[in-house]
């Protein structure tokens, strides 16, 4: 949702209001962390991811932006890069798209990018969209080949590389944060398919 | 099959999505006068080649990004593969 | 059983003795066994009978190419059936039956057909059971069918694990041969990422096999040597026991490793993985077949391929029998002969088709030249074999040899085809071959050791230069030239009994005449007539021999002939493996609603709608059937408020300077003019003026706009906005991105939902008709201060509003929508009740949308905008699709209200027959209506509003049902839409 959103309703001012219901936050994944022989299968916590489209014609003032608001220039399609403060990941996803992912725990991890790069491109906030899940571990390759089509040799996929692709008939961003640790992204509805594709991979070559 | 994309590099074709010939940029202006015989030809008329034939392919899991891609029906050797936004600019189409 | 066929030597570990079962029977074998090489060792000769005609049949060779020896696997659901003892590797307690007889082995009851063989000739199905027709599927087809196969299945579901991979490389080898192992040492050598693949479970292939050397050590001794050097690289992955099966576009192959097939027990893991494996370039070294001669009986068991009974003596430390009988008509059969004498078993005689000096000098051995094997006698093992020239020799054992074959499959996936090479009576690769595959050794026609070794170091070498790599000058080491010399000799032309070509599939010399003489002369004609080459086996020992007599029968040459074209699996592959890991619940991934747990715990049942899980009702304490808890979902609705999960719906951000001048692009009706805070209804066409998708869209700020789209049409949906986005108008800044599972949506439809909403949005929001009317939509907060959307749009016709929240709230939201309009009743509604009030409401879906309406039919013409260009418009006003008479959506209602509409009825004047001609249009969607107390239907009807009040006729010639039904309008339910309003 952009921050320059312009609310159409009526605010009733000076009103003071006790909420009677609390709503809970249950992300489909919370909370799980597993080890399996020398891998490690953690869904990270307050998890936040935001796109950034560059908008047509003014690519140039968002680039410049986002260098000011992260300390790093945003990288090639297929490249990541951490923030300056090591906080955040620029992960560029496509010519005019990327995505921005940090730890976050409030619902407004797009008004967060969205006033870091100053309102220069065009914000949603995906965090919602995906779920995530960080494999680590020597055997996380063995694991990761049995589903997922992208060469991960250390080479051909160095640290900060960043490809989406599909695996188990599932969209998955795949992401090389560390010498032998992946970020997997995927739609948040199909967790437990999700979940349990890595889970199978696992088990299959422990 | 392998698709070797112009900014990722070579992708399986699992993650790609095909539409058809890459005419399908080529789409007639609703104002000119025989608009009806042009979109007739524009959604029906295709040549059928054996041999090099441009197509659009959608990389749907990966960057979203649509291809020209240049195949040989005969052999699937891909000689080309450009993207398509760039090649809609570049055969004028305006907005 | 003692081990009567154990000699001396082999690559068996002696020390580790394995007991198996054969036919219930146990045996012993060693470590490092086959089943076929352990059955030998025990003397079991009989294996198991043929397809046709129930002949005893036994080993045959020594590798994936066996036509004979096919036994049944395992136990209970494990069982395997078909599977090639010469394959399989001995473990402990494995157990194995023969198949394809009818009471035991060795008295099989459809042995007769044996007997009555004469009939049972080449096409003899299609001749035979051609009449009277009404037999076919009552006597003939069933017996055939008794009869027919192999094994038998095991009836249960498949117990084991499969799974798949993907692997990549800069060099694949495919063959761990001489060649193969020459290829890999060079490209590891160099830094290339190189993976070697063999199919059997030592590498070495026919190394192993032979008593010739490399480097002065035995040639097991330095495949070994290799092997060991390979798999200390990080570079290399040396896959054994893995068949490289296909060869795809581009570098692609596919493989199929079996990964527990030697173990008694998995331990829950993958049985067998297929891979694809992306390689830049590939060396196919898959070695030779050898072939054998055909001449009468040469079906016996005791007879067998002369490679295999080397391979049997040199790596197993077996052989067939004690007196065994070399026919050849090259020099490589002579090494059988040298081999097994060696080993101290007799080779009484060598019978050589040429009329030349014998190869080697083996005293003791007797060399009968220009002459042949042309019958054999011993129905269950052999006893003696006769010349051409009349003489019997008893033998329990002949190794025959008629050349070998280079393995070109792989080079002809692609449509290569092989070119024939006089001097080798062999086909080698030619033609195109698969990109980025060059072929290397006896694979190659390279048949001599020292010169496959030669080939597979030049060919790595090769492959390794065109992808930037350097090979090292390796050490190629000395090894010899066999000699080679092999001549066309094809079968026994003075064998007066069936001389068997395709052991398989039972098809003989004679066979193949027959097709011949009866027209059948192009190989792939006689491959369908004779079923040759079409069994398991895919005639790898029969198929030159068969169109090299076709050949001579026709009058022409091999080449002229030609091959059948070689096709993907180069061995079978289970279903299984193809199969993978996509079997029952994880056929395909499913997709939850965020309010998924809460509908569970509250008596939720769910349907597949995609790949989504979507509650369809909720069932209460005492009702009694789905219709129950749908009528009171449907009334409770209606009278108070009801809440459904619609988050499936797909949900596409788009922004950009130009966002709304390309919604105008891509719906038939206009977005740019939406004020910000508005929703509006849109229609989208395919370009011919179809109807192709609808849902609403809101614009949330000047440059924002949320679209909605169908549940099934999302991906669709998003697909075709990025093709108009980047190939029609590519200059607009306009930007797409997928939040469907972002947010957790949920329509509260009712009299009370404003009421209801008042609750849990926070108080600062007006809500109120006039500061949100309808059509409205806004960004809220909720519960204290969670970001929400609001949205003032109706599926039902009730006063109704979706209010969305992050997905991550959505369950817990379920439950405060539900506590919070406890005082009103409120009732969590599925897909059913939803169902019911659309139609109610007249709201078409997909049955109305159903790719062959137009925007005229379902009665939004003037939604398609003339001021404007979008997709779809020029092509909506053809003649044909604009005619007065068109069908158009409308209501219909049964005369007799208590009579049940059927969807899918087709409408038919009162008087007029009931065919098509006189088709006036179908009913699309059914439901009762618990709010009218009848059903009600909606369907497309010509002239449509016209007719309003008319009674057509439903007929249904599927249910045998018609009914007269009343012409109504579609919106059963506040026609003049007063209460979504108020």
């Amino acid at each position: 949702m952009s921050r320059l959103s312009r609310p159409t309703l009526l605010i009733q001012k000076g009103s003071v209001f006790v909420a009677e219901y609390t709503l809970i936050a249950e992300p489909p994944l919370a909370g799980y962390d597993e080890t399996f022989g020398d891998m490690r299968l953690v869904a990270p916590a307050d998890f936040a991811l935001v796109s950034i489209a560059l908008p047509l014609g003014r690519e140039d003032k968002a680039l410049k932006a986002i260098k000011t608001g992260y300390g790093v220039d945003l990288p090639e399609v297929g490249e990541s890069i951490l923030s300056k403060d090591g906080k955040v990941r620029l992960l560029r996803m496509a010519q005019d798209q990327a995505f921005v992912m940090f730890t976050h725990s409030k619902p407004d991890a797009a008004q967060v990018v969205s006033k870091k790069i100053k309102d220069s491109a065009y914000v949603t906030d995906q965090t919602d969209v995906w779920t995530a899940l960080h494999l680590s571990g020597p055997s996380s390759r063995r694991a990761l080949e049995r589903i997922c089509p992208i060469d991960l040799d250390t080479e051909a996929f160095a640290e900060g590389h960043v490809a989406r692709t599909v695996m188990e008939h599932l969209g998955v961003v795949i992401l090389r944060d560390a010498a032998d640790s992946f970020v997997l992204l995927s739609a948040s509805s199909s967790a437990g398919s999700f979940l349990h594709a890595v889970e199978t991979s696992i088990h299959n070559v422990t | 099959m392998i698709i070797n994309h112009p900014l990722l590099g070579p992708r399986d074709a699992a993650e790609f999505v095909y539409l058809g010939d890459a005419s399908l940029i080529d789409r007639p202006d609703w104002q000119d006068e025989d608009a009806m015989d042009q979109f007739h030809a524009y959604g029906y008329l295709r040549d059928n080649p054996a041999g090099e034939h441009k197509e659009l392919w959608y990389h749907e899991q990966g960057d979203r990004s649509w291809l020209v891609v240049t195949r040989n029906t005969l052999t699937h050797e891909i000689t080309n593969v450009e993207i398509a936004r760039d090649v809609a600019r570049a055969r004028g189409r305006d907005k | 059983m003692s081990q009567a066929g154990r000699i001396d030597g082999g690559l068996i570990d002696r020390s580790q003795q394995i007991k198996f079962r054969f036919n219930g029977k146990w045996m012993r074998g060693f470590a490092g066994d086959t089943l076929a090489s352990a059955l030998l060792a025990n003397g079991q000769l009989l294996v198991g009978r043929s397809f046709k005609y129930h002949r005893p049949r036994g080993v045959f060779t020594a590798g994936s190419e066996e036509p004979n020896a096919l036994v049944q696997l395992r136990d209970g659901a494990h069982q395997e059936p078909n599977t090639r003892a010469t394959m399989v590797e001995l473990f402990d307690g494995l157990a194995a039956t023969s198949q394809n007889h009818r009471g035991s082995l060795e008295y099989d009851l459809l042995a007769v057909n044996d007997l009555v063989s004469p009939f049972l000739s080449a096409g003899f199905y299609y001749k035979t059971f051609m009449w009277p027709k009404a037999f076919w599927e009552k006597l003939y087809e069933p017996v055939i069918r008794a009869a027919a196969g192999l094994g038998k299945l095991s009836m249960q579901n498949d117990p084991d694990a499969y799974d798949k991979g993907f692997l990549h490389c800069d060099l694949l080898v495919i063959g761990a041969g001489p060649s193969g192992l020459m290829a890999a040492l060079t490209a590891a050598r160099s830094g290339a990422r190189i993976i070697l693949a063999d199919e059997d479970f030592r590498p070495g292939g026919r190394l192993n096999a032979e008593t010739l050397e490399v480097a002065g050590m035995s040639g097991a001794d330095w495949a070994a040597q290799a092997v060991a050097e390979l798999s200390n690289m990080p570079n290399v992955r040396l896959m054994t026991r893995t068949t490289v099966y296909g060869a795809y576009d581009h570098g692609v192959y596919g493989a199929l490793e079996r990964c527990t097939d030697h173990l008694a027990d998995s331990g829950g893991k993958p049985r067998q993985v297929l891979w694809r494996i992306f390689s830049k370039r590939a060396v196919l070294a898959a070695g030779a077949t050898e072939r054998p001669i055909a001449f009468g009986n040469n079906d016996r068991p005791g007879t067998m391929l002369a490679g295999a009974v080397r391979t049997y003596a040199n790596r197993y430390g077996v052989t067939p029998g004690q007196q065994v009988a070399v026919f050849t008509n090259n020099d490589d059969g002579w090494r059988t002969a040298a081999d097994l004498q060696a080993k101290g078993v007799n080779v009484p005689v060598v019978i050589d088709s040429r009329d030349k000096p014998a190869t080697l000098n083996l005293p003791g051995v007797k060399h009968i030249a220009g002459e042949a094997v042309m019958d054999t006698v011993g129905r269950k093992g052999l006893k003696s074999i006769t010349l051409t020239n009349g003489k019997v020799i008893p033998v329990d054992a002949l190794a025959v040899s008629g050349g070998w074959n280079p393995n070109v499959h792989l080079t002809c996936h692609q449509r290569g085809r092989p070119t024939w090479r006089d001097d080798l009576c062999a086909f080698v690769p030619g033609g195109e071959l698969p990109v980025g595959m060059t072929v290397a050794g006896a694979a190659n026609g390279s048949m001599t050791l020292a010169s496959a070794l030669a080939e597979g170091h030049a060919e790595a070498a090769a492959q390794l230069k065109d992808i930037g790599f350097k090979a090292k000058k390796s050490d190629i080491p000395d090894a010899e030239d066999e000699p080679r010399d092999c001549a066309a000799f094809w079968h026994v032309g003075e064998s007066k009994k069936r001389a068997w070509v395709d052991l398989q599939n039972d098809v003989t010399v004679k066979d193949i005449k027959l097709a011949n003489t009866e027209g059948f002369r192009s190989v792939e004609l006689l491959k369908r007539y004779t079923t040759m080459g079409m069994a398991t086996d895919q005639g790898k020992t029969s198929n030159i021999a068969g169109l090299a007599i076709l050949a001579e029968e026709a009058g022409k040459t091999i080449p002229e002939v030609g091959t059948t074209i070689f096709r993907p699996p180069y061995t079978p592959v289970p279903i299984g493996a193809l199969a993978g890991r996509a079997r029952g619940k994880d056929f395909r991934p499913y997709r939850l609603t965020p309010s998924h747990k809460w509908a569970e715990e509250n008596g939720a049942s769910f349907v597949t709608v995609g790949n989504w899980l979507r509650a369809e009702w909720y069932t209460r304490d005492g009702e009694k059937g789905w219709r129950d808890s749908v009528d009171r979902e449907a009334r409770m609705t209606r009278q108070s408020v009801g809440i459904c999960d619609v988050t499936t719906l797909g949900k596409i951000d788009i922004q950009g300077k130009d966002a709304g001048a390309f919604l105008d692009k891509v719906y038939s009706n206009t977005f740019s003019t939406l004020p910000v805070g508005k929703v509006r209804y849109g229609l989208m066409l395919r370009e011919d003026g179809i109807c192709y998708d609808d849902g609403t869209t809101a614009r949330m700020d000047e440059n924002h706009y949320v679209m909605t789209t169908t549940t099934a049409n999302a991906v669709l949906v998003f697909r075709r906005l990025e093709f108009a986005r980047q190939c029609l108008w590519p200059n607009m800044d306009v930007h797409l991105i997928s939040t469907t599972d972002g947010w957790a949506q949920f329509a509260v439809a009712g009299p009370n939902s404003r009421n209801l909403l008042r609750k849990v949005i926070d108080a600062e929001h007006d809500i109120s008709n006039e500061a949100f009317p309808f059509m409205a939509c806004g960004n809220i907060t909720v519960c204290g201060g969670v970001p929400a959307r609001l949205f003032r749009i109706s599926f039902s016709g009730e006063l109704a509003y979706e209010i969305a929240v992050p997905a991550r709230y959505g369950n817990s939201m379920m439950g405060v929508l539900n506590e919070a309009g406890a005082e009103f009743d409120a009732v969590p509604y599925g897909t059913e009740a939803l169902g019911v009030m659309r139609i109610e409401k007249g709201h078409a879906t997909a049955n109305e949308l159903n790719g062959q309406t137009t925007a005229l039919n379902i009665g939004l013409g003037k939604m398609v905008s003339q001021k404007k260009e979008c997709i779809g418009q020029v092509l909506s006003q053809r003649p044909e699709m604009n005619r007065d008479d068109a069908i158009k959506l409308m209501g219909f209602r049964p005369v007799d209200r208590t009579r049940k509409l059927i969807a899918g009825s087709h409408f038919l004047n009162k008087h007029d027959p009931a065919d098509m001609d006189h088709d006036q249009g179908w009913m699309t969607s059914v439901a009762y209506s618990p709010n009218l107390g009848h059903h009600i239907g909606l369907g497309f009807i010509k002239e449509g509003h016209a007719r309003k009040g008319e009674i057509v006729r439903a007929v249904s010639p599927v249910h045998g049902v018609e009914m007269d039904v009343e012409i109504v309008s579609a919106h059963f339910v506040d026609p003049e839409g007063e209460r979504l309003r108020g």
